[in-house]
């Protein structure tokens, strides 16, 4: 791993996030209306005091070079703007929900990675086995449920059938005074069925791309040569296939990310889940622009992060790929 | 005295969309300890096959051991359990691949992987079997192996990862060493450097070789005897000089002919026209006898049995019949 | 010499033909594509017959299924037949599905066409337009479009389209890499054909049978988009669809679970019919990875 590849990835997410920035400010000025009205938000009564006020603030007068320098640089300091609906900056207001999103999103991800590729490896033991049929049964059924519906199919059977798991929120209100651990078990009991909602599209997908993935690492010259050694049957199947058979899911699983966001949007309005996806449920219905706008740069920059961390993860777990620029 | 190797009346099948074809048809050959077999014959006529059925790695299913038997040591390896072949496999009898470049794990470093092969069958701590691995990569003409240990496959040449895997074979000095095809991939200059190589291993060592090939000139510089075989079946068996200077079987004066004669100012290529029939096709016949010049009825009717007609043991009806 | 057969007889079929000989054997993919058919022919037929509006009040809110023989399942919070709304939401569901998924296609291939065919600085350029448009996550993007341009049949369809193209792009552009550097395109780069042809003439034939594919399961990703759309409340209004339904009994799902199980099954119904089809296709086209 060498470090100028670090810093040539991170000036190049640097790079794209400048690109969602200017993205924002273009559909604000591309939108029918005027976009101090606009800014302010459909729902929002402004006055003629407000709008002169986001004329100034956003230089609504000036030449459009201008403004987009304006608005760059607003955010390059960390001002996504004022939310004219909740009536506070709205980086504040997602830098409160941005915690339970990311909690929601690895969770999901790191459930339907650990579950997805027992299933596929399982599955490829046996190409043409019981196992096999039900993973492909079972990821054409998961990709075609549409994730809230499932999610509001577990709230019916788990509210009132089977109550062991909360259907709704983060936290229980009468545990406001518990301890850390009591907090944090509460939390957990909570995430478990937005988690798994999310998790069981992807699940199904992991499980389909592993099988396949090992099928044909397992077919591979250097699987007959631990077999020549004496390898037993585990040691094949685990270090040596499914080192090589993780790396096109690992490339899956860095492209999915933007995905699972997208996922985790309906699933915490389904439960809701205190999180950005519901912040811009909330924000949508009243035409909140500057909330919306942070909302899908602060996104994109979880997809990017996630983009960088696959990279570097990709090269530590590929030699080939390491000390190459 | 009993051979070390001692393959009899051996059937593999395979089950195939043709349905199942047979691969090894009534295969018997033998091995002497420290000797060097070799097998010759075109791609697809069963060579690799008999091969892994030694290693008991024909892939099940689709291939089968039909009938037959294979004895490694005296002990029979067709009715062998798993645990048992996975014992011998790497300590007993040990294998090279046809293809170096994608033999090794690309994952794992090569001290990594031949110190496993050390770790599997020998008791070695992973500190001493790793220093081994670099005795062995030394062994095996890998400069500064040291460094190299830590490379993984991609850093190394064709060569070199062929010496990885002769000294992955070795290292745990087994008394049977298999090597098919082992220079087909490789560079004609770095050929006889193996070559080479695997004659000063089979000195140090004291392994008998098996050394698959469809290279009559690898024969006559590494074998001490030879089994030629055509589409599933041994055809011509004896010592690699009579193989090579009476060539009986017309198959065998073919390979030989295709030896291109550059010395003595015979400068043209032969070949042997037309290919090897595929499998599901094999009739009751001669396989051989489409290709052949000296085939009548009787070959496109009735399968010739491997016998000795005066000189050495061959399978051919021409020859029994004295038409050759 | 011989009198054995070296080869086998084999009669020459046209890939599409062979294709379909194939699909028609693969029992899952019939399966689905009868069933899509059906699912077509009973929401052009059934929106055909019924007469009324699915907005329309019909009875008492909250009906339970079975009960009333007029209305089998049931009515929504506002007494809103149920059947109804299933029969009259799956035109536009499937509609924006498939023209989302024809938008996407166009966007895609032409993109990769290009990127793939030109390489240089035109793959260079196209590629990091197509890095940015995966970094943002889809359905948040079309959500911000849908709000800023007013949800409506066509926006809707648009807004699915401009999320979804990146996918299609690297796959044409890969097949394009691929078959660019292979002997019949060299030939007609030979005779003299233009860059033009050769891309939409003589390489895009050739890399059909992925796109084929692609588009299919591209069908069903944008009936999903859809559904989480119209139910985040940012459908059509004025449309009835089988999201619009989710979406409004959300909050009475603890009363009543029909309202939203039906339109919900609809859905899964539909994208399942898509998928099991795209998978024979899948499957038709590529033999050798039918083990898979």
């Amino acid at each position: 791993m060498t470090f100028s590849f670090l810093l040539r990835r991170i000036g190049y997410g640097l790079l794209l996030m400048l690109g969602v920035v200017i993205l924002n400010f273009l559909l604000i000025r591309l939108a029918p209306g005027d976009p101090a009205i606009v800014i302010a938000g459909e729902m929002g009564g402004a006055t003629e005091e407000m709008l002169a006020q986001i004329r100034e603030d956003y230089g609504l007068n000036q030449p459009l070079l201008t403004q987009l320098w304006i608005y760059v640089s607003s955010i390059a300091q960390g001002d996504l703007g004022e939310s004219f609906f909740f009536n506070q900056p709205v980086a504040k207001l997602i830098s409160m929900r941005i915690g339970p999103t990311i909690l929601l999103v690895i969770s999901a991800q790191a459930l339907s990675i650990l579950i997805g590729v027992c299933l596929g490896v399982l599955a490829a033991r046996k190409p043409n086995g019981i196992m096999s049929g039900f993973v492909s049964v079972f990821a054409t059924i998961g990709y075609a449920v549409p994730v809230f519906w499932t999610g509001i199919m577990l709230i019916i059977v788990f509210a009132s059938a089977l109550p062991i798991f909360p259907v709704e929120g983060m936290q229980s209100v009468r545990l406001r005074d518990a301890g850390p651990v009591v907090k944090t078990l509460d939390v957990l009991h909570h995430l478990v069925l937005p988690a798994f909602t999310l998790a069981i599209i992807y699940l199904a997908q992991y499980a389909r791309l592993s099988r396949a993935s090992m099928l044909d690492v397992l077919g591979s010259d250097y699987i007959r040569t631990a077999r020549a050694k004496g390898a037993s049957e585990r040691s094949v199947l685990f270090r040596h296939a499914l080192r090589n058979a993780a790396l096109p899911i690992l490339t899956v699983a860095g492209l999915q990310f933007g995905n699972l966001i997208s996922g985790a949007l309906l699933v915490e309005t389904v439960f809701n889940w205190p999180g950005m996806g519901r912040l811009a449920f909330d924000s949508i219905l009243r035409r909140d622009y500057p909330t919306i706008m942070g909302v899908l740069f602060f996104a994109s920059a979880m997809v990017v992060i996630a983009n960088i961390l696959t990279d570097i993860s990709y090269r530590w777990a590929d030699p080939r790929l390491r000390g190459r620029t | 005295m009993t051979a070390l190797l001692d393959i009899s009346d051996l059937h593999v099948t395979f089950n195939t969309r043709h349905g199942r074809v047979t691969a090894l048809d009534s295969v018997s050959l033998h091995v002497n300890a420290g000797e060097t077999l070799g097998v010759v014959g075109e791609s697809g006529c069963g060579k690799s096959i008999t091969a892994l059925s030694v290693m008991g790695l024909i892939p099940a299913p689709p291939g089968k051991i039909a009938g037959g038997s294979i004895k490694l040591n005296g002990e029979e390896l067709t009715t062998a359990s798993p645990a048992r072949l996975r014992a011998l496999r790497g300590a007993e009898a040990a294998m090279i691949f046809q293809e170096p470049m994608t033999s090794l794990n690309p994952v794992f470093t090569v001290g990594e992987q031949i110190a496993e092969a050390i770790m599997l069958h020998q008791k070695a701590s992973h500190d001493q079997a790793f220093k081994q691995a670099i005795a062995l990569l030394d062994r095996v003409g890998i400069p500064s192996p040291d460094t190299r240990a830590r490379d993984y496959p991609h850093q190394l040449s064709g060569g070199m990862r062929q010496r990885v895997m002769i000294a992955m074979a070795v290292s745990c000095r087994p008394k049977l060493l298999i090597a098919d095809e082992p220079t087909t991939a490789l560079d004609v200059t770095v050929q006889a450097q193996i070559f080479d190589l695997l004659n000063e291993i089979q000195r140090d060592f004291g392994a008998a070789i098996i050394l698959i090939t469809h290279d009559m000139g690898a024969i006559a510089e590494m074998a001490d005897r030879v089994a030629v075989m055509y589409a599933g079946r041994v055809i011509e068996s004896a010592r690699a000089d009579d193989v090579l200077d009476h060539p009986q079987h017309p198959y065998a004066h073919g390979l030989i002919d295709c030896i291109p004669n550059v010395g003595k100012g015979d400068t043209s290529l032969k070949e042997i026209p037309g290919v090897v029939p595929p499998l599901h096709l094999l009739g009751d016949g001669c396989a051989f006898a489409a290709r052949c010049a000296h085939a009548d009825a009787r070959c496109t009717r009735e399968k010739p049995v491997l016998t000795d007609h005066g000189h050495h043991p061959v399978a051919c009806h021409a020859i029994e019949e004295a038409r050759l | 010499m011989t009198n054995q057969p070296m080869t086998e007889t084999y009669i020459a079929q046209s890939p599409s033909r062979e294709a379909w000989r194939m699909f028609r054997r693969n029992l899952p993919a019939v399966f689905g594509l009868g069933l899509l058919i059906a699912i077509i022919v009973i929401t052009l037929y059934g929106a055909f017959l019924y007469q009324g509006d699915p907005f329309d009040i019909v009875w008492a809110p909250h009906e339970p299924p079975g009960v009333t023989p007029e209305f089998p399942l049931g009515t929504d919070y506002l007494g809103r037949d149920i059947v109804a709304g299933l029969l009259m939401g799956g035109g536009p569901t499937l509609a924006v599905g498939a023209v989302a998924a024809l938008i996407t296609m166009v966007i895609g291939i032409s993109l990769g066409a290009l990127s793939g065919y030109y390489g240089g600085w035109v793959d260079n350029l196209l590629m990091r337009i197509t890095e940015f448009f995966q970094v943002l996550p889809a359905l948040l993007f079309a959500m911000v479009l849908v709000t800023l341009f007013s949800p409506s049949l066509w926006t809707i369809a648009i807004a699915i389209g401009v999320v979804s193209w990146p996918q299609t792009a690297r796959l044409t552009r890969a097949e394009f890499l691929k078959i660019k550097e292979l002997e019949y395109v060299t030939a007609a780069r030979a005779i003299g054909a233009r860059n033009r042809r050769i891309i939409w003439k003589v390489i895009l034939p050739n890399a059909a049978p992925p796109l084929i594919v692609s588009a299919t399961l591209t069908i069903g990703v944008a009936i999903l988009f859809e559904a989480g759309l119209s139910f985040l409340g940012l459908g059509d209004p004025n449309v009835m669809s089988w999201g619009l339904m989710i979406g409004a009994n959300r909050d009475y799902i603890l009363d009543a679970w029909w309202p939203v199980t039906f339109p919900g099954l609809a859905i899964f119904l539909t994208v399942f019919a898509v998928s099991l089809v795209g998978d024979g296709l899948n499957d038709a086209f590529n033999p050798k990875l039918r083990e898979r």
